[in-house]
């Protein structure tokens, strides 16, 4: 079982609001499933990772411009934008 | 000649196509027509550009008639998983979250189909972005089992899979992170098809978890999957995962009768259904009677493969889904204060029970104090199941077990219970673990649900996969089961 299992801390680190009702539901739920994952820490396990790609890995391209979407159709996509670009809300205090 | 065109296999419209006089607008019109008496039972499409589609439909007439026809898929509607980008059309994730989005590029997937000719024909249902195993948990609509309305059609690419066992359209795409494609596809009594890591590119498909998505071909035949697979296949550097191109020939298929094929020993015990066993043994007995060898492997780490892949994955969709934030593009809560609280604010509406579900459990997994003991030893345990998969694979051509342990289930039975719902997955996440490529193929019933069969084989080796499952459907002739409707 996962010990301290903190489901406030979790809820802030991912950027989440929950509901008194789903605290208990998801602390409950997360609980469950964890308790299935105790078969990997029984587990005998390599000590080292080896996720190599089955085929020769040639990864890297050469670094040129390619085609971009531009602005106007950046900011139609946003939730909301001014002036051709994307606003949010107010990041510095005005005494920062 | 006389047979409805939505009962026809996707290599049958275009050999019919090409001969003529039949056009692509009228069978788009035909399918539109389909569309309007089954899709609101069945609830496969979330969308569907009628104007759109017979717009690309008479642009293929017009280059078929001038001889500039692009091949076999010339003219054939394909419809798309809402996880993957078409220019122009809305790109929901089946989530609120994207519920407004329109994408503005087309995925890699896309451009090849257009460069193929085929009509990229309406949105198809999923589990929200891809997390679930039976279509229950899209923001949007239910879909359901075309062999019985009352149960789930798998997911998460349901809609894939019931619009094709529907005879909604000739083919589909699909994406797989645990079993995405072939689930569902047993579940409808269709074929689907999972690549091996890095065939097909990823550029437009909606990340979930990156070491183990792929976008794979979906259909009611092997010979239509087949068509499909080699029209999406190809390098794209937009993609670092895709194969480049002196990387990605196919291990030539070989004689079918010939393969040795492996059952991996435990594999038909617990858990899984009588009539499933019945049948997915009866598929064994077909193979030993064409004269392939049949062997009995080990897999002794099998038993890891769902909560490693619970681990990995959502410790990715913890940092994927990362991006939506309220700022850029998707939903923005209009009570948004500080840009912490729109950001919070904006997630906590626009994400559905499962994916917050997932998201926090990816956050744990990676969280200091926690990610050696759940996040590190998944990766190791990752390893050795790959390196187990790799060995077995070495000395026989495939691997075949039941696609899922049970059939198609009832619509809300495993809706409160997320662990048994993972546990669907059982031996179809093996192969995503490992990167190797596996199809799922249907040979029987248990009732009236359709039961599917499960290959997975060495990297690279679609086509032995293919050439197994031609020579099952050539004796069992599935291709041209369709639910009655």
């Amino acid at each position: 079982m996962a010990e301290g299992f903190d489901i406030d801390h979790l809820a802030k680190l991912a950027r989440l609001n929950l509901t008194a009702e789903e605290k208990v539901l998801y602390s409950s739920q997360l609980n469950q499933i964890l308790g299935h994952f105790q078969a990997l820490a029984k587990a005998d396990l390599p000590a080292t990772i080896d996720l190599a790609r089955v085929v020769s890995e040639s990864a890297l391209r050469s670094d040129e411009p390619g085609p971009v979407l531009g602005a106007e159709t950046v900011t139609r996509l946003a939730p909301a934008s001014r002036d051709g670009q994307i606003s949010v809300p107010r990041v510095v205090d005005d005494e920062a | 000649m006389d047979e409805p065109l939505h009962t026809l296999s996707a290599a049958e419209l275009g050999r019919r196509l090409a001969a003529g006089p039949l056009t692509s607008r009228a069978l788009c019109e035909a399918l539109i027509v389909r569309y309007h008496a089954v899709n609101k039972k069945v609830g496969a499409f979330t969308h569907l550009d009628e104007g759109d589609v017979l717009a690309q439909a008479d642009a293929s007439d017009v280059r078929r008639k001038a001889g500039q026809g692009r091949g076999p898929l010339e003219g054939v509607p394909v419809a798309i998983k809402d996880n993957i980008a078409v220019k122009g059309q809305p790109l929901t994730c089946s989530s609120q979250m994207l519920a407004s989005l329109v994408s503005p590029y087309d995925a890699h997937v896309s451009d090849r189909l257009r460069a193929a000719g085929a009509i990229l024909y309406g949105r198809l249902n999923m589990d929200e972005f891809a997390m679930g195993s039976s279509t229950e948990n899209s923001a949007i609509q239910k879909t359901f089992n075309p062999w019985d309305l009352a149960c789930i059609p798998g997911g998460s690419s349901g809609g894939s899979a019931a619009a094709l066992a529907a005879g909604l359209v000739p083919l589909a795409l699909g994406s797989d992170t645990g079993g995405s494609i072939r689930q569902p596809a047993s579940h409808c009594g269709v074929v689907g098809l999972k690549p091996t890591y890095g065939l097909i590119s990823r550029f437009g498909l909606v990340a979930f978890a990156s070491s183990l998505d792929q976008i794979g071909p979906m259909a009611r035949s092997v010979e239509d999957c087949e068509l499909l697979l080699c029209a999406l296949a190809s390098a794209d550097a937009r993609d670092m995962t895709c194969f480049a191109a002196a990387d990605r020939a196919l291990t030539p298929a070989g004689d079918a009768k010939k393969l040795r094929i492996g059952i991996p020993k435990g594999f038909l015990g617990k858990g899984v259904g009588v009539e499933v066993a019945a049948a997915v043994t009866a598929a064994i007995e077909f193979y030993r009677s064409q004269g392939c060898a049949i062997s009995e492997v080990e897999l002794p780490s099998a038993d890891l493969a769902v909560p490693t892949y619970y681990v990995v994955a959502t410790a990715e969709a913890s940092s994927n889904l990362g991006r939506y934030d309220g700022v850029r593009y998707g939903h923005r809560s209009a009570t948004a204060g500080t840009p912490v609280e729109m950001m919070t604010t904006s997630r906590s509406e626009g994400f559905g029970a499962e994916v917050k579900r997932r998201i926090l459990l990816g956050t744990f997994v990676l969280s200091a104090g926690y990610a050696d003991a759940y996040y590190m030893r998944a990766l190791r345990a990752r390893s050795k199941i790959r390196a187990e998969y790799l060995a077995a694979l070495a000395t026989v051509d495939v691997l075949l077990t039941p696609t899922v342990p049970t059939p198609a289930f009832k619509v809300g039975e495993k809706a409160a219970d997320p662990l048994q719902l993972y546990l669907e997955d059982i031996f179809t996440i093996p192969a995503n673990l490992a990167g190797l490529p596996a199809i799922s193929l249907p040979c029987g019933k248990s009732g009236h649900l359709p039961v599917g069969f499960h290959l997975v084989g060495a990297p690279l080796s679609e086509a032995k996969l293919l050439a197994a499952g031609r020579l099952f459907e050539a004796a069992h002739g599935f291709a041209h089961q369709q639910a009655a409707l």
